[in-house]
């Protein structure tokens, strides 16, 4: 194996997603032409990648342990309607107003975790139920608070700092957040004993608890945060841009689930890495991007976008059944 | 004998209640209760319901749940309001196709129907409706193109969100007709179904449009939300009051950078005015029989920009504009 690094390096599990990712970074390149590799693109696409990709990895790994979230589309909402009402509208502290978005975030995932735990409801149906729950919730307290469905915050100078500014070439700060949320993540679940724990949930429930994992508070856990980072990604959204609307982003539900897959996790569960997830991530954000450089009929966007996803999906695919039945030659 | 006894009862009952009901009782039809300009058309629908209640009527505004299924369910909720047996209804008319006949059933039950927010007045009288009060999207569209033009831009781009529908097309037709007859260049920017509702999307699809036609100077959203996320997109790509941004309706946020320059202006189709107006004048024809002659009754386009900005943010404070 310590012979050959390059072809251990592809039958990684990410390997794929990487492989996937050059293709479409070349496709634009080669339609779009070198505007898309400027700095100010590549912050533009990072920008996107990131928004997606701080809730892409908890969902990713819920996927991995055999769950899905689609609360996420209201919880990101859910984040930024607070951070504006406590802020915005009330006009107390901006921490204030963070704390509650986060804390409810936690209230959030906790619900979706102890539901589908105690109930063995499938988790699809039990945040589905949460997903439309807390975007009622909101719109309600908000119309009685308010009188409106737009909050609009201005918040200070260091919240914007931290949270929702740009930097150098149009790079927004959420990218390091994004970048230090991986790399965490990439300790946790490949580094530390409890990322095991993860993938044989994911693998065989019933084995793992028998083995003496404690299952059921890993999946609160993961619902947890899964649930905050999309209330911390929306109380950024909602710092940076200083106005708030009640709908739900139902879309972001789609896109996260198409990040993790083309990311190599399986739908199934029990296979997977945050690597992966990264580099899913931003495959999405170059594909949804990279449309604009182009010279295309923007009218078939959606055709392009759909066709490069499934590319990607396949190249991934082949990669992990070539790595899964790889077998050194005996020397 | 006994129950014979109790239906007489019931039927008496419902007979007094029927004739109790003499002042105008009103059904209005909305979009769904999250959406921020329905509750601008509330605001004038809650108005509107004080002068008709202080003659005695009474209004019920009827909301969609969702868009999802928007043909089927935008019919079924006008056959919910029959049932009510109203004797006035005011609806958009949204999807003509589907709308249409559930709209000539209220009418054939003797409801007084007033077309309001999406229909045009020949499709009024054909169908028998007293008037139609509202905007004409594409001439909102032409207005947000000729202000452009005005504002010195020779390319414009209508930021579309939501490509393929049909009110959304008119506007975005509009300004493109309206820039180039002017003689400048304009075009669609249409944005894929993956970046709906999500703001950084739409602010960094702007920005690398910008960037790789830097000859666009004037931009036109199709909702107040696109164009908070197309001024940050405009800002980033470092062309803030070189790229000229205007939108159709308009928040809080929309209004500040109207009052600071970022952003040159708002069309406005007044939905205030448009739900005031429609109950106001259905409930005088029923109760009165007072008939308005004009028609249709256009509430738009009304333009915001500088020089009427101020009175606009008293407005948005509590939820009229």
């Amino acid at each position: 194996m310590t012979s050959m690094p390059l072809a251990s390096i592809f039958r990684r599990p990410e390997a794929g997603s990487l492989v996937g990712l050059l293709m479409v970074v070349a496709f634009f390149v080669v339609t779009g032409g070198v505007e898309f590799l400027y700095l100010s693109s590549v912050g533009s696409w990072l920008s996107r990648a990131a928004n997606l990709g701080i809730i892409a990895i908890p969902v990713g790994l819920l996927m991995i342990s055999g769950e899905l979230d689609l609360s996420v589309g209201s919880m990101i909402t859910a984040g930024s309607m607070i951070t504006a009402l406590v802020s915005g509208f009330y006009g107390l502290p901006i921490i204030v107003g963070i704390m509650a978005a986060l804390g409810f975030g936690i209230l959030v995932g906790m619900l979706n975790g102890y539901l589908v735990v105690r109930t063995h409801v499938p988790s699809f149906i039990v945040t589905l139920g949460t997903l439309f729950a807390v975007a009622g919730l909101l719109l309600g307290l908000n119309i009685v608070l308010t009188g409106t469905t737009t909050v609009t915050l201005m918040a200070p100078e260091l919240a914007k700092t931290l949270f929702g500014k740009y930097f150098g070439q149009g790079f927004q700060v959420l990218i390091i957040w994004w970048i230090v949320i991986t790399a965490a993540f990439v300790f946790f679940v490949h580094y530390s004993p409890y990322g095991n724990w993860i993938f044989a949930i994911g693998g065989d429930k019933v084995s793992a608890r028998n083995s003496g994992i404690p299952t059921e508070r890993m999946t609160i856990l993961l619902f947890v945060l899964s649930a905050v980072s999309a209330a911390f990604v929306g109380m950024s959204q909602a710092i940076l841009f200083q106005a708030v609307q009640a709908t739900p982003q139902m879309t972001l539900i789609f896109n996260t689930i198409i990040a993790v897959v083309v990311g190599g996790v399986l739908l199934t569960g029990g296979f997977g890495s945050v690597i992966g997830i990264f580099f899913g991530t931003i495959t999405f954000a170059v594909v949804t991007q990279g449309i604009y450089y182009t010279s295309f009929d923007q009218t078939w966007s959606n055709l392009i976008i759909g066709v490069l996803l499934l590319g990607a999906v396949l190249m991934n695919n082949t990669f992990r059944k070539m790595a899964l039945t790889y077998a050194p030659k005996k020397k | 004998m006994k129950t014979l006894k109790k239906m007489m009862a019931t039927a008496a009952v419902l007979a007094v209640s029927a004739t109790a009901a003499l002042a105008a009782d009103i059904a209005v039809i909305g979009g769904k209760n999250d959406d921020a300009f329905w509750n601008k058309i509330k605001k004038g629908v809650d108005d509107a319901r004080l002068v008709v209640e202080a003659n005695g009527g009474k209004v019920n505004y009827l909301r969609m749940q969702s868009y999802d299924n928007f043909a089927a369910d935008s019919a079924e909720i006008i056959r919910t309001a029959i049932s009510q047996k109203p004797q006035g209804l005011a609806v958009p008319d949204w999807v003509y196709d589907s709308q249409d006949p559930a709209i000539k059933e209220a009418i054939a039950a003797g409801i007084k129907v007033i077309l309001f927010n999406a229909g045009t007045w020949d499709k009024a009288k054909e169908l028998g409706a007293l008037n139609y009060i509202g905007s004409d999207e594409y001439v909102a569209g032409r207005a947000g193109g000729e202000y452009l033009v005005k504002q010195g831009a020779k390319n414009g781009i209508c930021i579309n969100t939501l490509p393929g529908t049909a009110n959304i097309e008119a506007r975005c037709k509009g300004m493109i007709d309206a820039m180039t007859e002017a003689g400048a260049k304009a075009e669609q920017l249409p944005l894929p179904s993956t970046s709906f509702g999500d703001p950084v999307a739409i602010a960094e699809a702007v920005k690398a449009t910008l960037t790789s036609k830097p000859e666009i100077d004037g931009a036109l959203a199709i909702g107040a939300g696109e164009a908070d996320a197309s001024a940050i997109g405009i800002a980033q790509a470092g062309k803030t009051g070189q790229v000229k941004l205007g939108c159709f309706d308009f928040n809080e946020a929309t209004l500040g950078r109207i009052k600071s320059g970022e952003q040159a202006f708002a069309i406005d189709q007044q939905p205030y005015l448009q739900s005031l107006l429609a109950i106001t004048l259905l409930a005088g024809h029923i109760d009165f029989g007072t008939d308005l002659p004009t028609r249709p009754v256009l509430t738009g386009p009304g333009i915001v920009d500088g020089s009427n900005v101020d009175a606009t943010i008293a407005g948005v404070k509590i939820g009229a504009r």
